[in-house]
């Protein structure tokens, strides 16, 4: 028996292993061992009061904090029975808009593109496409500068409370980032084109796509957990239909459906099931770009980030042309025991939460579902489906194309429990 | 002249903290120089180290390293010795030091003219958990005094 193993991942965030097992010319094992030690957050929740779980949550990623905080807020603010008002919601959106340019620019351009373009990594990428890497980091740059307008600093920024926001950011400097706004909208555009030359592998898995639907604005904090096999369930069902389930070898929980079934959730599952709620900028680059949807190359999730870029910028442009300072900045809380969710869409999928609180705010049950312990089994499935062509490749290409898989679904093992080092080792068991 | 002192690290990882805590202690025993030149503390710059480094003449980076020497030695790379490292493919959620000077390098013209300076603490333990390790923590003086005298450098 063969084994191929990547005993760390590389260009995810957290720390993973590979282990694909090869008998006979067939794969017969295939592991997404996931090592980063447990991080215990749902743990040391409780006892917190409810203010300080944007906070705290935020820091389980350097990448989607905003992600954990608004999943946060809405559940603990669905426990109080608050609702924000439209000014906060739209400053919620704005800051959301900024994560979502931040991580995909990031990704698109230097996390899978190296992958695509046969680069070891995004530095052999800026040596032989320096602007394409520069413009990369600038769009990137404009997200993290819409973060620090509205949250006080580029990562883990602060200020989002439940109930609203601790103060209402400053006009001017959110109005001064509209020019370089205007720029990224059509490096995004760009990007779209760009991201429809590339040569992504074969590969078409037919997907159980979930993703947070709302009928008149492009799914990210409102609405149902919608899925392409048809089921359209509210927040508060969402333990009902999607389950998680401890996997020995793995500090992440598996996501599965309530009938045993693996999903999709992410880019691909947004574009899909959402493509009409995106705004005209965004539906004129997808129209172009002449695709056939549903998209089911999980490679091509790349185009989905780059059609949403496309829209994150034309809905930042206008929330900040839109944005004044009106009314209060955050709701007056009224403390009371109760127990809620809360819904969001990550840049790399939906983000579940639930907290119960007492009625002295403090926290007594917190459960958080990232988006990437849902994908984990998705990926091992994708790994399968692609197994027949990886036994035939050469291990080290082999090895390098189940990389690019996993790479392409943007893990955050963070979350879900970081590539640092590829050590590839073949152990081959001869029989006696 | 712009003068960018950045002390780097994670607090909750044991002697990674050097960088920090190093920067910190300068401050306090310093703050005329302080007070004269740009401090930033950083967990994890990544790539926004290229945006730190944006418009600075000079700039000294305070970080822990691993390294085979014992803990708490102390290393001082000049901007020469910094161009020759060749970083590790690695991580691009969490980019290294060197790394992300090397993409600078490669991108933006303008970082030809700040000269980098990296001080390094020889940590002991990254483990989990605040806390310096006795040795890196005497090393902190020696430290402090060195960022002081680069700055007076470039001062004068």
């Amino acid at each position: 028996m063969k084994t191929i193993e990547v005993a760390a991942l590389a260009r995810v965030e957290g720390e993973g292993g590979l282990y694909i097992g090869v008998k006979d010319g067939q794969v017969v094992e295939i592991r997404l061992d996931i090592y980063e030690p447990p991080r215990f957050f749902e743990g040391f929740l409780v006892g917190r009061y409810l203010q300080e779980v944007p906070d705290i949550t935020a820091r389980i990623c350097g990448i989607c904090p905003v992600a954990y905080q608004m999943s946060s807020v809405t559940a603990l603010e669905k426990a109080l029975d608050v609702e924000v008002s439209p000014q906060v919601y739209a400053l919620r959106r704005l800051m959301y808009c900024g994560e979502y340019i931040e991580s995909h620019a990031l990704h698109i351009y230097l996390l899978q593109a190296p992958d695509l373009l046969g680069q070891p990594s995004a530095l052999d990428l800026a040596a032989i496409v320096p602007d394409v890497v520069k413009n990369a980091l600038r769009m990137k740059k404009i997200g993290n500068d819409v973060l620090k307008a509205i949250g006080g600093r580029s990562v883990h920024p602060v200020n989002a409370c439940v109930g609203g926001f601790y103060r209402w950011p400053d006009v001017a400097p959110l109005k001064a980032l509209l020019p370089e706004l205007e720029w990224g909208l059509e490096a995004a555009k760009e990007t779209v084109r760009w991201s429809l030359t590339l040569p992504y592998p074969d590969l078409e898995i037919d997907y159980e796509f979930v993703a947070i639907h709302h009928p008149e604005e492009y799914g990210v904090m409102h609405g149902d957990a919608w899925s392409s096999k048809g089921s359209k369930t509210s927040v508060a069902d969402y333990e009902m239909r999607y389950f998680e389930e401890h996997v020995q070898r793995s500090n992440a929980l598996h996501g599965h459906t309530s009938y045993g079934g693996t999903y999709l959730v992410g880019p691909l599952a947004r574009l899909n099931l959402n493509h009409a709620q995106l705004l005209p900028a965004a539906q004129k680059a997808l129209k172009d770009a002449k695709l056939k949807l549903p998209l089911k190359n999980p490679f091509k999730s790349l185009i989905a980030r780059a059609v949403e870029l496309v829209h994150f910028y034309e809905e930042a442009i206008q929330l900040i042309k839109a944005y004044q300072l009106d009314g209060p900045s955050h709701l007056a809380l009224k403390l009371k025991a109760g127990e809620g969710c809360g819904m969001s869409e990550a840049p790399r999928g939906l983000l579940y939460h639930r907290y119960k609180i007492d009625e002295q705010g403090m926290v007594k049950f917190a459960k958080i579902v990232p988006p990437t312990a849902q994908n984990l089994p998705r990926i091992e499935a994708d790994l399968f489906a692609l197994a027949p062509k990886l036994v035939k490749m050469e291990q080290d290409v082999a090895t390098l194309t189940a990389e690019h898989l996993v790479r392409a679904y943007d893990p955050c093992i963070s979350c879900a429990t970081h590539f640092l080092k590829l050590k590839i080792k073949e152990v081959v068991h001869v029989k006696a | 002249m712009n003068i960018l002192i950045l002390g780097i690290g994670q607090s909750l990882r044991g002697d990674d903290a050097a960088g920090l805590e190093a920067v910190q202690l300068w401050q306090a025993q310093h703050p005329d120089s302080a007070a004269q030149v740009q401090v930033e503390l950083s967990e994890l710059p990544g790539l926004a180290l290229l945006d730190l480094l944006e418009g600075m003449d000079a700039a000294i980076l305070v970080d822990a390293v691993q390294s085979s020497a014992s803990a708490g030695t102390v290393i001082c790379l000049g901007p020469d010795e910094l161009a020759s490292f060749t970083p590790d493919a690695g991580s691009a959620h969490g980019w290294s030091v060197a790394e992300t000077l090397q993409l600078g390098r490669l991108l933006v013209p303008s970082l030809a003219n700040c000269r980098v300076t990296l001080i390094g603490i020889a940590g002991g333990q990254f483990g989990m958990g605040a806390g310096l390790s006795p040795k890196v923590r005497a090393a902190l003086e020696k430290v402090a005094d060195m960022v002081e005298r680069e700055i007076q450098n470039y001062l004068k």
